[in-house]
This record gives C-alpha cells, structure tokens and sequence, in this order.
C-alpha cells in the first residue's frame, strides 16, 4: 500500500529538468524496459519500470537511497524497445545524477572522478607503461590532461562529490 | 591512404597495449593512417553517472581536437565510441555549444565519430577485407561479443542492427574463420556493473562464457577493453564463483584479423593475452 500523503508530487518535476529526464512523462508503465533488461534477467531486484514509476508517483526517498538505483549497465537494451520512445538509460541516468545532487552515489565514482580531476584519465601512466609502449612500437602518451580539471571545475555537483 | 585521428581512450594504452599493438598493424596492412591525438583524455564516461553533461564536455572537447586536424574519429573501446558520438550529438544544442565555447574549445570542421570494427566494414568492406587475408583461419570456430556500445543505442549510430548484428560476425567471416551463431548475442558483458556489485557482474559474465563453452568456441572475440576485462581477467572469478572451468581464449579482433594477414604472433601482441592462446596457434599450425 503507498500512502500518498509522504510522497513528494514536485520530484517528478525535478528529474523532468535532468539531462536525460526529459522524456520521463511519457511512460505509460508497460515494463518493456524491465523485460528486456538484461541485469533484470539475473537480479530482480533492478527494476527499471518500479524505479520509472516510484520517481513518477514522487516516492523520492526510495528512489535516490535504493543502491539498486546504480545497477543499471547503461547498455541501452530497453532504450531500443521502449514503445514510447523515452532514452530509458538516459532517464535512469538522469535519476542518478539528480541522486548524486542530493548526496547519494557508490564511493567507487568518486574514486573515479578523483582520477579523472588529477590526471584526466582512468589509470596511471607510469614510467613502466610508457618504456612498455616504447618496447612495443608504439607512441608515447600524455600523463596528465590538466584541462579536464578545468571541465570538471564548472560542476557545482562534482566540486561537491570530489571534497 | 586513408586518414583517421585514432582515439585511444584510458584502458586501450595502458591495459590492452596488445590491443592497440594489432588495431595499429592491421590498419598499416590495409593502408589506413592512424594519426595520434596529442592531449586527448579520457572520454568522459566514467563520470557520466554522476553529471552527465561534464561527461559529455569532457567529451565533446576530445571531438574538437580531431575536429582542429580535419579527420574523423576511430575509436578502439565501445564505451569511448558511445560517449563521444552523444556529445556530437549534443554540440548541436546551442546552450551546450555556448557552454562548449566558453571553455575554449572549438568545433571547426564537421566530423564523424566509429568505432574501429565499424570503419573496417564500412569504410575498407568485407571484399578488400576477405582479398588481403594470406592465411585463412579456416580451423577456428569462434563467438562474436559485439558489446553495448557498439550498435547501441540506435539512435546515435544508425549502423547495423540493434537486435540482431552482424557485422562483426561477417568480419570474422572473412578471415576464414567461422563466427557460431547463438541466443542473447546482446547480451552486456556485465562491465558496468562491477565496481557496484561484483556477483552481478561475474553472473553476467558467467552468461556468454558458458555459451562459449557450449558451442566448443576455440575463442571469443571483443572489441571493447571493458568486455575483455570481464570475460578474460576475471574469467577465473567467474570460474571459481560457478565452479566451472572454461579457459576460453579471449582476441580482440583486430588480433584475429592480424593472424589472418599473416602477422606473427607478437605482432599481434598474443602473448599479452591473460588467458594463454597456445590452443589456437596449435590449431592454426
């Protein structure tokens, strides 16, 4: 039983206004998504259609605090059948970036926007990786972007998560 | 000679030089010109999760340094080719453009963005590919893993078909190889999930191996550094959570394409593969 009294009617409104959220309003709650949804196949509990129609009925608090929000494999399966057409990983997508704006994300991201923030990419490149290279035939590579900080500075969301 | 300003990405460089190694000497075979990308970055996915349209900044930038040498974008990973393509996409908004611009970056010329794979079949096609094979591989039977991004989604690609491709399995094809055909050929590789939760990943994973192993594959083949990352570094995870033994070689193709020209083995950088590649060079012998 949902008790409409606790839900929040303005947060639909809110993902609406995400990169990616546009779309949100269209869905009719078909579960086609969730039938082609690859992670749903192995994990029932990813649920692309419930997470789609708590945020539409404003159930906010077990949208954005459920880690199960961070399963989606971004792999577009449901985006390819959605008969209305919504970008269905971009919308999940959305969800979690307005998820991240209100603090909640795997520490793993972080992780990930620090590597990004110091170097400008993913890994490490040490001296090791660049004289393997040079063994190999093949051209050496930048260690640090110092431009994407620069990028990455103009987020008021990620300045907050890289703290 | 035909020109392509090759994106490498963060993984392909640093964890799959054997990747690059044979992308590299299979292109000089069919007279394609790799030129480098001084300063690009990484392509922005990562943090996509956290704030999309930095991601896609991020990305959109790498674009305007092709853009600046005139040449189209080749990528070697699916995630890099889906992250810049919706970033192009995206410089056509005017209010992103403006952010774009206002950074200092610029988008001169008009260019496209493909995946390596793509190029091959588009631009150099089956025929030419098929007439410069020197060894057939003939004996090898293998499975095609095309990965998400690389005809997902359909909307920022338009190539191939979402639900069921081939051009990967034609390209195999044309090696003289054979691709096995099979069920849930879409199927994620689990990547993208496995700095959230381990065992989903390695379920995924557990998937498309076990189809391998089924069909009597003698390898699968990739073309993404994430997939291989699943499906080769942690396939004795998987091994040992559904215990069950695979030791299925994992190539990318461009390595498959390699030994089908005639390249040596440490050409196409074999030895660098996790998974020991002896298997197929006892059969190719």
């Amino acid at each position: 039983m949902i008790d409409l009294k606790n839900t929040d009617p303005n947060f639909k409104w809110e993902i609406v206004k995400q990169e990616g959220g546009e779309d949100l309003l269209k869905c009719f709650g078909c579960s086609d998504c969730s039938a082609s949804c690859p992670v749903r196949y192995f994990d029932e509990r990813y649920n692309p259609r419930r997470i789609i129609r708590l945020t539409l009925i404003g159930i906010k608090n077990e949208v954005l605090s459920s880690p199960f929000l961070w399963f989606c494999a971004h792999c577009h399966a449901c985006t390819e059948r959605c008969p209305q057409g919504i970008k269905v990983a971009e919308l999940i997508n959305g969800i979690k970036n307005y998820a991240v704006a209100q603090g909640y994300y795997p520490s793993g991201l972080k992780a990930q926007l620090n590597l990004l923030n110091n170097q400008g990419r993913l890994y490490e490149v040490e001296e090791f990786d660049l004289k393997k290279r040079q063994k190999l035939g093949l051209p050496p590579i930048d260690k640090r972007i110092p431009e994407i900080a620069k990028i990455i500075e103009g987020s008021k969301v990620l300045k907050k998560v890289a703290q | 000679m035909r020109n392509y300003a090759l994106f490498l990405g963060c993984t392909v460089p640093v964890r799959a030089q054997h990747y690059e190694l044979a992308a590299r000497g299979v292109a000089k075979e069919l007279n394609i010109e790799f030129v480098d990308m001084p300063n690009a970055s990484c392509c922005g996915f990562p943090i996509k999760a956290l704030d999309a349209e930095t991601s896609l900044l991020i990305a959109a930038r790498n674009i305007g340094l092709a853009s600046k040498m005139h040449l189209d974008i080749v990528t070697l990973c699916n995630s890099c080719t889906a992250t810049l393509s919706d970033a192009q996409l995206k410089l056509k908004s005017k209010e992103f453009y403006y952010k774009f611009k206002n950074l200092g970056f610029s988008y001169p010329n008009e260019i496209r963005v493909r995946h390596f794979v793509r190029m091959l079949y588009e631009d150099i096609g089956i025929e030419n590919i098929k007439r410069a094979i020197k060894k057939p591989l003939k004996s090898l039977s293998v499975i095609a893993h095309y990965g998400c991004h690389y005809m997902r989604p359909s909307y920022l690609y338009g190539f191939d078909d979402p639900e069921y491709p081939h051009t990967l399995d034609d390209l195999i094809n044309a090696t003289g190889a054979t691709s096995i055909d099979y069920l849930d050929k879409k199927m994620c590789c689990g990547g993208s999930v496995l700095g959230v939760d381990e065992g989903l990943a390695l379920t995924l994973a557990n998937h498309k191996l076990s189809v391998a192993k089924k069909a009597y594959a003698d390898a699968l083949i990739s073309i993404c550094p994430f997939c291989t990352v699943m499906y080769e570094d942690n396939q004795r995870k998987v091994e040992a959570k559904f215990n069950i033994t695979f030791g299925i070689p994992v190539l990318y193709y461009p390595q498959l394409l390699g030994l089908g020209f005639g390249l040596s083995q440490d050409a196409v950088g074999l030895k660098f593969n996790r998974i020991k590649t002896d298997s197929i060079l006892e059969k190719l012998t």
